[in-house]
């Protein structure tokens, strides 16, 4: 693609800079090293011009002048993600969303907001905060990243497991199409006459479209919340307990496992008195107040059942969030125990975590190499941080390979190559391994319906280059057909 | 493949030709058949959506998913089932209702409906308050294309973000973009128990004020009915499940609640009369002959039952509605009347539509006899995104052969 990008002229740059202000284009190269990446730093290309825009009319205007010049246009939020959605395509024109961060609209009783793309996920929650409501998805990176990068990659966050993800929470979406025009997708009322469009779009990585507005769905926040962290001897044990629980019927807000490596990096980073253990749940239920006891109850009962050494309960709000910034920090915190680390990110049964994360310890002994464990236990959903030394010659190119081995663990095991980080420029070629050739066709297809000249954010997702052609799908002879054991007719 | 002749599923646009694929393998075979013949397919399940959408243009087969009807995984412990499209709902739920879950989507119809059909036709029953509609239950699925193309999307885990999301694409897709062939859901427990509150003869105003009333005191209904029960009154039920002692606090705390607003009097209702009250919501879901869906904003309830569901109930017979408060979507359905009234039918869908449009909401005509479908698109008029709608369909099924003209803008 980076072959065929043409360059940034100084006059699409003057035409652009009329639209958005001179100050709002960035195309000194020293300043266009700030966007080579995201939060996948290993990846960088340096785009031709970073663009800024401030409404959907200025967005528009920038995609029609960028597809008029042939260039291929990459949208931007946070750069928090980890998967290299955000990573620009040579000489590409980024449009950061940074500056649309206005919240336009808040109707508490039919339960939705309206926000630019460019607002911060924690901001959309404080906001209402006073009312009673929240906004449900809650990644990690929830107090930098923006609510457009959450549509783009279907963020998740650790309370997906009653919750759902980002795609359940968006009700609608205003979007700039690849030659300039301008469509709505859903709304604030359900069920308008229509493909599900909007399905499609939340997590399409930025490749249809870029999204100015969003409707959100807010929620009532429920009456109760009860947190307890349990200690286990080994992963084993707390993989039993997960299990124990969600077979009992209960439906925890969020159920986060860490492995003895992850407790003690998040010890160091926090200085919370965690117990030096080889395992340790962290699991909130939420609901109204009985039930919630009842549910929180029957869950350290099985905990208990399943082997757990110590079971703490937060003595009150301070602490619960407490216990909670032991866990989101736990990525950044492996930085104090290993000089440099590699976030996955996959998804198993539920079922099966126990026995994965054995075979991933094997693995890594295997490789010479530590992995440590912090995830989404209540969904399957694994993040093995591959710890390595890039100082020591070799050791970044067999902690690569074993990311790369886990993944095909996860697809094997009936999995995912990613639960909520996305596929990315990261894992493209993976795709080829998870799904058939037709099965890639099929989105190959969708993407074309939006885009047709792949204007957005090409390289991403497919394993494979692929164009659309002018006239898709021709008949193609079955294959009994071609072997002349069935004939036209 | 058989003739059709006295079939169940005999609307007079069915043609005689019916395939009746037995495995995916069967069905991407007559897929591809029809692709190399350049025929013109619908596809059936049960039967009990045919006649959402359009009439399709020109139809040459029928590919019926009736022997597609093997569940093919149900794993308890990771909470999903994959099954093939021409499974009955209820087929599924008695399956899955042995180790003790559910697929917690309620529509009508549930022994006749299949899998395929209820994702092609996005249907749904009251459990969608808290748990969501399909979009937010299926997680993976596999189509075969137009081309004959086995195609998967998705997976057979909840969280999964790799590749477009297929699986959602193809709810509501009518059968215009691909044979849904399997379908794969979450699933969730079955509750413990269940307590329902009726509070009979509410308002409009009521029926709002119950919601919010709701909403601020954090209870978490399984589901939240409303019948209309006379002129701009409703008998509104209110269903709580969960463990004991949570569903008891709920159904006290309800029944203060409506007490100390003085509303009519509400009552906890026994067996029977839960079941009196669901025989009243599918009577009116199930009524064949004219089917209404109307959805607007919650907060807009008093306007929709002031402007909307008069007018709809004036032009049919034995009409009835019912209403789902907390989603902001109802159904209002009846006989139609003579065919001589077809035209006064016509105005008052029309009237209705443009008072729901004006609210930012949309009237979809689900079902109707052909004097009124003649005189009303049941769609309504095309979305934005209509560009990109035709730009999917032209992809995906270029020669236009499944479905044609059923869906939305006669697709």
């Amino acid at each position: 693609m980076s072959a065929s990008t043409p360059a940034v002229s100084e006059s699409l740059v003057a035409r652009i800079a009329a639209v958005v202000g001179r100050s709002h284009c960035v195309s000194e190269p020293e300043q266009l090293r700030t966007y080579e990446s995201d939060g996948l730093a290993s990846f960088r290309v340096t785009p031709g011009l970073v663009v800024l825009p401030a409404s959907t009319a200025e967005v528009a205007e920038v995609v029609r002048l960028a597809a008029a010049a042939g260039l291929p246009i990459g949208p931007r939020g946070a750069g928090t993600g980890l998967s290299g959605g955000a990573l620009p395509v040579a000489g590409c024109v980024v449009i950061g969303l940074s500056r649309m961060k206005k919240i336009l609209e808040v109707d508490f009783e039919n339960e939705w907001m309206r926000v630019e793309p460019g607002v911060i996920n924690l901001e959309v929650s404080r906001r209402i905060s006073a009312e009673g409501y929240y906004y449900a998805p809650d990644p990690s990176s929830q107090s930098v990243c923006t609510i457009g990068g959450n549509v783009a990659e279907n963020s998740g966050g650790a309370h997906c497991l009653k919750y759902g993800f980002t795609v359940n929470h968006v009700l609608g979406a205003r979007v700039v199409l690849g030659d300039g025009s301008v469509i709505d997708v859903g709304g604030p009322v359900p069920d308008a006459p229509g493909y599900d469009l909007l399905g499609v779009l939340v997590g399409s990585e930025g490749m249809l479209g870029i999204v100015t507005e969003v409707v959100l769905r807010i929620l009532r926040k429920p009456e109760a919340t009860r947190t307890f962290f349990a200690t286990f001897p080994s992963t084993d044990e707390a993989g039993n307990a997960v299990s124990a629980i969600i077979a009992s019927g209960i439906v925890p807000a969020a159920i986060e496992m860490m492995d003895r490596l992850a407790i003690v990096a998040a010890k160091a980073a926090t200085g919370l008195d965690w117990p030096d253990v080889g395992a340790a749940l962290l699991i909130d239920v939420d609901g109204p107040l009985a039930e919630v006891e009842h549910t929180s109850d029957s869950a350290t009962r099985l905990a208990a059942a399943a082997g757990a050494i110590e079971i703490r309960r937060p003595r009150d709000e301070n602490e619960r969030q407490l216990m909670w910034k032991g866990r989101k920090s736990a990525f950044a915190a492996v930085g104090r125990i290993s000089p440099n680390y590699i976030v996955q990110d996959g998804v198993i049964p539920r079922s099966s975590i126990a026995p994965v994360l054995r075979e991933i310890e094997a693995l890594a002994v295997s490789a010479g190499l530590r992995v440590a464990n912090v995830f989404h236990a209540g969904d399957g959903n694994l993040h093995p941080l591959v710890l390595y030394d890039a100082r020591v010659a070799g050791e970044e190119k067999r902690a690569e390979e074993l990311g790369g081995e886990i993944l095909r663990i996860c697809i094997r095991s009936g999995g995912s190559i990613t639960g909520e980080h996305g596929v990315g420029a990261d894992k493209a070629p993976y795709m080829a391994e998870m799904f058939s050739e037709g099965d890639l066709d099929t989105m190959g297809r969708v993407r074309c319906a939006f885009d047709p000249v792949n204007r957005f954010n090409p390289g991403k997702v497919f394993p494979t280059p692929r164009l659309c052609g002018d006239r898709p799908g021709p008949y193609r002879p079955h294959p009994t057909e071609l072997s002349g054991e069935a004939g036209r007719g | 493949m058989r003739r059709a002749a006295g079939n169940a599923l005999n609307p007079p646009v069915l043609p005689d030709l019916v395939f009746t694929p037995g495995t995916l393998e069967e069905a991407a075979d007559v897929m591809a058949r029809c692709a190399r013949d350049s025929a013109r397919l619908i596809f059936v399940g049960g039967g009990t959506e045919l006649e959402l959408g359009l009439p399709p243009d020109r139809i040459d087969a029928v590919l019926a998913t009736g022997r597609l009807s093997r569940i093919l995984e149900h794993a308890p412990s990771d909470q999903i089932v994959v099954a093939e499209a021409g499974v009955p709902l209820a087929a599924l739920q008695r399956a899955v209702g042995a180790h003790g879950q559910r697929l917690a989507l309620d529509p009508p119809w549930p022994e006749r409906a299949t899998l395929g059909g209820l994702v092609a036709s996005n249907a749904f029953g009251p459990l969608r308050a808290p748990y969501g509609s399909i979009r937010d239950l299926i997680i993976g699925i596999s189509i075969v294309r137009a081309d004959g193309t086995l195609s998967r999307g998705g997976g057979k885990v909840v969280k999964n973000v790799a590749g477009f999301d297929i699986p959602k694409l193809m709810v509501g897709s009518l059968g215009t973009l691909g044979l849904i062939s399997t379908v794969t859901f979450r699933l969730h427990p079955l509750p413990e128990t269940s307590a329902m509150i009726l509070v009979p003869g509410c308002s409009a105003a009521v029926l709002r004020e119950v919601v919010s009333e709701i909403r601020r005191t954090q209870l978490e209904p399984a589901s939240v009915v409303a019948i209309l029960s006379g002129p701009s009154l409703f008998d509104l039920g209110i269903l709580f499940e969960g463990f004991g002692s949570g569903v008891d606090q709920q159904r006290d705390r309800l029944l203060a609640l409506v007490a100390r607003d003085g509303a009519p009097r509400a009552v906890v209702v026994d067996a029977h009369d839960r079941a009196t009250f669901q025989g009243r919501h599918d009577a009116v879901r199930e009524l064949p002959a004219v089917r209404v869906k109307v959805a607007a904003p919650r907060s807009a309830v008093e306007t929709v039952s002031a402007d909307v569901l008069p007018p709809l109930l004036e032009a049919l017979e034995n009409g009835g509605a019912v209403w789902y408060p907390t989603l902001g979507i109802g159904f209002v359905c009846g006989d139609a009347g003579p065919a001589a009234d077809a035209g006064a039918a016509a105005s008052a869908l029309l009237r209705a539509r443009s008072v729901v449009a004006g609210l930012g909401g949309s009237l979809t005509v689900a079902a109707a006899p052909e004097s009124i479908r003649s005189r009303v698109d049941v769609w309504g008029e095309r979305p934005s995104a209509w560009p990109i709608m035709e730009a999917m369909k032209s992809r995906l099924d270029p020669e236009r052969r499944l479905a044609p003209g059923r869906f939305v803008g006669a697709l």
